[in-house]
């Protein structure tokens, strides 16, 4: 025993507690690795934890007693038996609890888990397509709850959403995007009982003015989304402008009968609106409209997407509402540098610009704004073609604080610009799709500056190969999500040196027609991570690859597979081995059998969610498969 | 409710011809009641039916209203003072009302619902005077036309007559009541109890297809007799060419294009019988009797009443001399011959679907969920259908996956029989890169955590699971199934 009392044994144990506390999670995975000690600290201030699998689930909950937010939303095989299973375990003190696509949990589970979390404030069941009224029933016995994200729970319906209503009372936020099934009816009954209603989501409901009636007596609401309602009108929006005294944040993006007067009669009725997205509903900027934005001194989010703007409106904008953090002028008709120009000068506080597809934008423009906003995050320029390496140099040289860089499909970009780019240390995302005249050169200037990236997009960028790959995978080394789908220069060389990237969780390989078995094995042994991988259209990879994804990536949920030569075997093996698989895409291949899908599908359909197959294996797989499967919540697309 | 009962009475108490009118009215209406309680179910259909004679009463204040009506006052004598006052009466009144509503309409922009109360009080108030108008009106033509032939009465005992009732201040009030209904939501059911009243009204229909007492002379008409084959047969029109039957001429007809040119001509196409009509002399009138020896309807029957349409002969047939055959689906208590009843009876029977935790049923979901908005404590309830195979069945089935491992050894080269265990063998790959990480089962955030290995794998195995029995039944998934495809694919 090494009896040298290290400086960490005099530390109490609140101390300690204290120091656990500055860490981020990476680092805190390696402190409840130091001693004994430091995992009890772990294990007693750890209130977040998100499962992978939940065969650890009854461990964990009694191992770290003070959890307060559960997240479930990436576990296979989470169905009521599982939670049934955990009622002995008693009271548990979580107070959120996500449960996304938890497609088989059902009424039984969910009354389950709402009566073991006492305290249940916050639950999270978007995307679970099977959630029906009679699991709303069953959440309702929560009665604590405040906030419920039931986002594309396509069987909820009116009678669902009022159980829930009726049970929790103190709901002060609610999503209900894409519940299909929901109508004025429920909408009313929800404005009428929760009062205390802050954040409300109607995005893409088949609800009418009606339903805005109501939402307009809620008096504390302050974040309203109906993102594309295609039945409500102007008409409707004025019943908004006397009610909702509270409100801060409006979203009427693509709500086809809203027009500017009824944008301008919710400005009018909201001088301390803070966020208005009214993209794609708003054909023109008018006078009266640019009247009535004056009035908005808080004004820190304007969307305008797909309007006609002039250049002087656009002046008189920003000249009115200098305050703005993230304005958004994409596809704007007769958006030029001027108004650009005139924009950066006014806003200098600027922090999101989005100019995607304003195909008038030059250089010029881009120089002012980086010169005039120098908070400048998000920039971005998609489809803007006029743009080259002199308005990347004053990026470079200005904007120091640039996190995210969207220049899809801007073809004037080329290695210089590259170049200058890099210069900005602290880009996290960085999208070149399509931007055929980059070559090795410009990577290995991304590669040897930008350290903190996240994320590359580098879709069909034919002009650069393995050396350029291999420079990236030495210098990103935080990168999470890669796109280096149809860059047909790679080969195996530089695929394989993708290993050093050791949190990538995201890989698109689509149609690399060079790479082979022993590429994606590399991948496979250094990528522990991966949880998305699409190899659809790469042909020449064959079952070494498989078999070795099958057995390193085990952290895999969604694989895309179409056209692969893959052979029964090893798909057989890939999907029984591969126990976080949850989404699948398993079109034209040719080389597998009916009776190797239907193994491989049998041994993984306990924890699939969403499959992707050939249409005449509907008729050919067995009929008990597709049932299993459906009754395990799993959706087939037919293709 | 009362204080409406009091308007419409003080409305007529005001007037000059009050006392006299209401009397008479009174009259009228006893005697109208006689042959009225005979058909009780006329009357609720003529409730039904208000709404479009209100409307019909507001256009032309009389119509066919009064001629069914002034059988009631056939026993008044024609008094040319009583008239004149009653006119006059009805021309103060008529402006008085036009008045108010101008003065309604002139205030109407600055309402707007702020004050809804007002105005649906004064509707009630407008609809109440013009209820009033228009029974005086209605009594002042009955009395105009003295004598009227006793037996119209009974030969048309129409919606109407009910309608006329509504001097009866309940009747006005439920009109009231529904106009107000109208104008809130523009739609036109009422909560009545209406529905089973209905469906009696169409298990009456069975012997009623005919209105009783036609008074066709015997001899005047044509009698048919389709043979009972013919009656049930599914169809009536056969091709002559293919012999495919059709229930409709005219999908016949549309058939028969298929056939050749010849028959795509405006004439063949065109509906046969309508080229008869213009013919020199008036067709004889058709009616059916039914072929069952000793039916009422069948022509040899001592009081036969014949049947006026195939149809009717058809409907009768079945709903009188066959089995029902049509069960319905959900209560199973009654049965139909003829399918439409059943769909009429399903709509009525099946409407109340809208449950409240308290017991109530609404036809309507808003009805449901105005009665939830308005008490506390009263939840919508889900109605209990049949159990879904949910996790039940997949559990079972994945647990099937799992038993069904030794059908997959050599399937998966016997290299991994527990690679759906999920703890696969290191060393199986000959990798140069360390990898016992990677087959450890603990990937808890991927990161490996010593603490973890003392919770054994086995916590959520199916294996005690209660589903063991299910497995053979609930998948044919049999090793011989297994060992074919093995041969087939492999390597």
């Amino acid at each position: 025993m090494p009896l040298s009392p290290s400086i960490l044994s005099v530390l109490s144990e609140d101390l300690l507690v204290r120091v656990y506390g500055f860490l981020d999670p990476p680092c805190r995975k390696k402190w409840r690795l130091v001693s004994k000690e430091f995992h009890r600290v772990d294990s007693l201030s750890r209130t977040s934890i998100r499962i992978l699998r939940v065969e650890f689930l009854p461990a964990l909950l009694s191992n770290y007693p003070h959890l307060s937010s559960l997240d479930l939303s990436v576990c296979p095989k989470l169905d009521d038996d599982v939670v049934l299973r955990l009622a002995s375990y008693g009271a548990v003190s979580i107070k959120s609890l996500n449960l996304s696509r938890a497609t088989a949990l059902r009424a039984r589970g969910l009354e389950t888990l709402a009566r073991l979390c006492r305290g249940l404030e916050r639950v999270d069941v978007s995307h679970c397509w099977g959630f029906g009224d009679r699991e709303a029933a069953a959440l309702s016995v929560a009665a604590g709850l405040r906030e419920v994200r039931l986002d594309k729970c396509l069987s909820l319906s009116d009678v669902g959403l009022a159980r829930i209503v009726l049970g929790c009372s103190n709901l002060s936020k609610i999503s209900l995007k894409w519940c299909m099934e929901i109508s004025d009816l429920g909408i009313d009954l929800l404005c009428k009982k929760c009062k205390d209603l802050k954040s409300l989501d109607v995005s893409y409901l088949k609800i009418t003015n009606d339903s805005i009636r109501s939402i307009a007596l809620l008096p504390k609401l302050e974040v309203l989304e109906m993102v594309n309602c295609p039945l409500v009108d102007d008409d409707g929006l004025q019943y908004l402008e006397n009610g909702c005294p509270s409100l801060q944040e409006i979203d009427v993006t693509r709500c086809e009968r809203v027009s500017l007067s009824g944008v301008v009669s919710i400005v009018r009725g909201h001088p301390d609106l803070q966020h208005l997205k009214a993209s794609h509903c708003v054909s023109e900027v008018s006078l009266s409209f640019l009247h009535n934005i004056k009035a908005l001194k808080h004004l820190k989010t304007l969307w305008i997407d797909g309007a006609r703007v002039s250049d002087s409106s656009l002046l008189t904008l920003s000249s009115s509402c200098r305050p703005l953090t993230d304005i958004g002028v994409s596809k704007c008709v007769g958006v030029t540098d001027i108004g650009i120009t005139g924009l950066a000068r006014n806003c200098i506080n600027l922090k999101t610009l989005n100019l995607a597809c304003c195909g008038f934008v030059t250089d010029a423009a881009i120089s002012a704004v980086a010169q005039s906003c120098r908070n400048l995050e998000t920039l971005k320029l998609e489809s803007c073609h006029m743009i080259t390496e002199k308005g990347l140099q004053s990026l470079g040289c200005y904007s120091k604080h640039l996190q995210e860089l969207d220049l899809t499909d801007c073809y004037g970009v080329n290695d210089r610009g590259l170049e200058y780019i890099s210069k900005c240390s602290n880009l996290l995302r960085l999208k070149l799709g399509l931007c055929t005249n980059i070559s090795d050169k410009g990577m290995f200037h991304i590669g040897s500056k930008c350290s903190k990236l996240l994320e590359l997009d580098l879709y069909r960028c034919g002009g650069f190969g393995d050396d350029g790959l291999a420079a990236i995978s030495r210098g990103c080394k935080s990168l999470n999500r890669l796109i280096i789908s149809y860059c047909g220069e790679l080969t195996d060389t530089g695929v394989e040196q993708i290993r050093q990237l050791e949190h990538l969780s995201h890989l698109e390989l689509r149609g690399l027609k060079n790479i082979t078995g022993a590429g994606l094995a590399a991948v496979a042994c250094g990528c522990k991570k991966l949880d998305y991988l699409d190899l659809k259209k790469c042909e020449n990879i064959d079952d070494s690859g498989f078999w070795a994804l099958a057995y390193f990536a085990r952290n895999l949920r969604q694989i895309n597979l179409c056209y692969c030569s893959v052979s029964d075997t090893a798909l057989c093996m890939l999907m029984s081995n591969l126990s976080r698989v949850q989404d699948v895409d398993l079109v034209n291949l040719n080389r597998v059998t009916v009776e190797g899908s239907e193994f491989a599908l049998r041994a993984c359909c306990n924890r699939l969610k969403k499959l992707k197959l050939f249409a005449p294996l509907r008729f050919l797989l067995s009929s008990e498969l597709l049932e299993m499967l459906h009754a395990r919540g799993c959706r087939i697309r037919w293709d | 409710m009362e204080p409406e009962d009091d308007l419409c009475q003080n409305n007529w108490g005001g007037s000059s011809s009050s006392s006299s009118s209401k009397r008479r009215e009174q009259v009228c209406f006893t005697s109208q009641h006689k042959w009225e309680d005979a058909s009780i179910l006329d009357y609720e259909m003529g409730m039904e039916e208000e709404p479009a004679f209100q409307e019909n009463s507001n256009n032309n204040n009389g119509g066919q209203v009064n001629v069914d009506f002034l059988q009631g006052v056939r026993a008044q004598a024609w008094d040319p003072r009583t008239m004149l006052s009653n006119l006059s009466f009805m021309e103060e009144k008529i402006h008085e009302l036009q008045d108010l509503v101008h003065l309604m309409v002139a205030r109407n922009g600055q309402l707007q619902g702020r004050q809804e109360q007002l105005v649906a009080q004064q509707q009630q108030l407008i609809t109440t005077d013009l209820t009033s108008i228009i029974i005086q009106l209605i009594s002042t033509a009955g009395s105009l036309l003295p004598s009227v032939k006793h037996h119209n009465m009974s030969t048309a005992p129409g919606p109407f007559t009910g309608s006329a009732l509504f001097p009866y201040p309940r009747e006005a009030n439920n009109l009231a009541s529904q106009t107000l209904n109208n104008n809130n939501n523009n739609t036109c059911e009422f909560d009545l109890p209406k529905p089973i009243v209905v469906e009696e009204e169409h298990e009456m229909k069975d012997e009623d297809d005919v209105e009783e007492g036609e008074n066709l002379l015997p001899g005047s008409y044509e009698i048919l007799q389709l043979e009972k084959e013919e009656i049930l047969a599914p169809h009536t029109h056969f091709c002559t060419i293919c012999g495919k039957g059709f229930k409709r001429d005219a999908n016949l007809r549309m058939h028969m294009r298929g056939h050749g040119d010849e028959y795509k001509t405006p004439a063949a196409l065109a509906k046969p019988n309508k080229e008869a009509v213009p013919g020199s002399e008036p067709m004889l009138i058709k009616r059916y009797s039914c072929p069952f020896p000793g039916c009422k309807r069948n022509k040899d029957h001592k009081k036969f009443q014949p049947l006026k349409t195939i149809l009717c002969v058809k409907n009768h047939y079945k709903r009188t001399h066959c089995d029902k055959s049509f069960t319905r689906s959900r209560c199973h208590t009654k049965k139909f011959s003829v399918i439409a009843d059943l769909k009429t009876h399903e709509k009525h029977c099946g409407k109340n679907k809208w449950l409240c935790s308290c017991g109530t049923t609404f036809s309507r979901k808003d009805k449901l969920f105005g009665h939830i908005a308005l008490f506390q404590g009263h939840t919508p309830a889900i109605p209990l259908e049949e159990t879904k195979p949910s996790a039940q069945k997949g559990s079972s089935a994945c647990e099937n996956s799992n038993n069904n491992n030794t059908g997959m050894v050599g399937f998966n080269l016997g290299s991994a029989t527990n690679a759906i265990e999920e703890v696969a063998q290191p060393g199986f790959m000959d990798g140069k890169i360390r990898f016992e990480d990677s087959f450890s089962p603990l990937s808890f955030d991927t990161c490996n955590f010593g603490g973890f290995h003392e919770f054994p794998r086995p916590m959520f195995d199916d294996s005690e699971s209660s589903f063991q029995m299910l497995i053979s039944s609930a998948c044919g998934f049999s090793p011989r199934n297994g060992g074919e495809s093995v041969s087939n694919t492999s390597l």
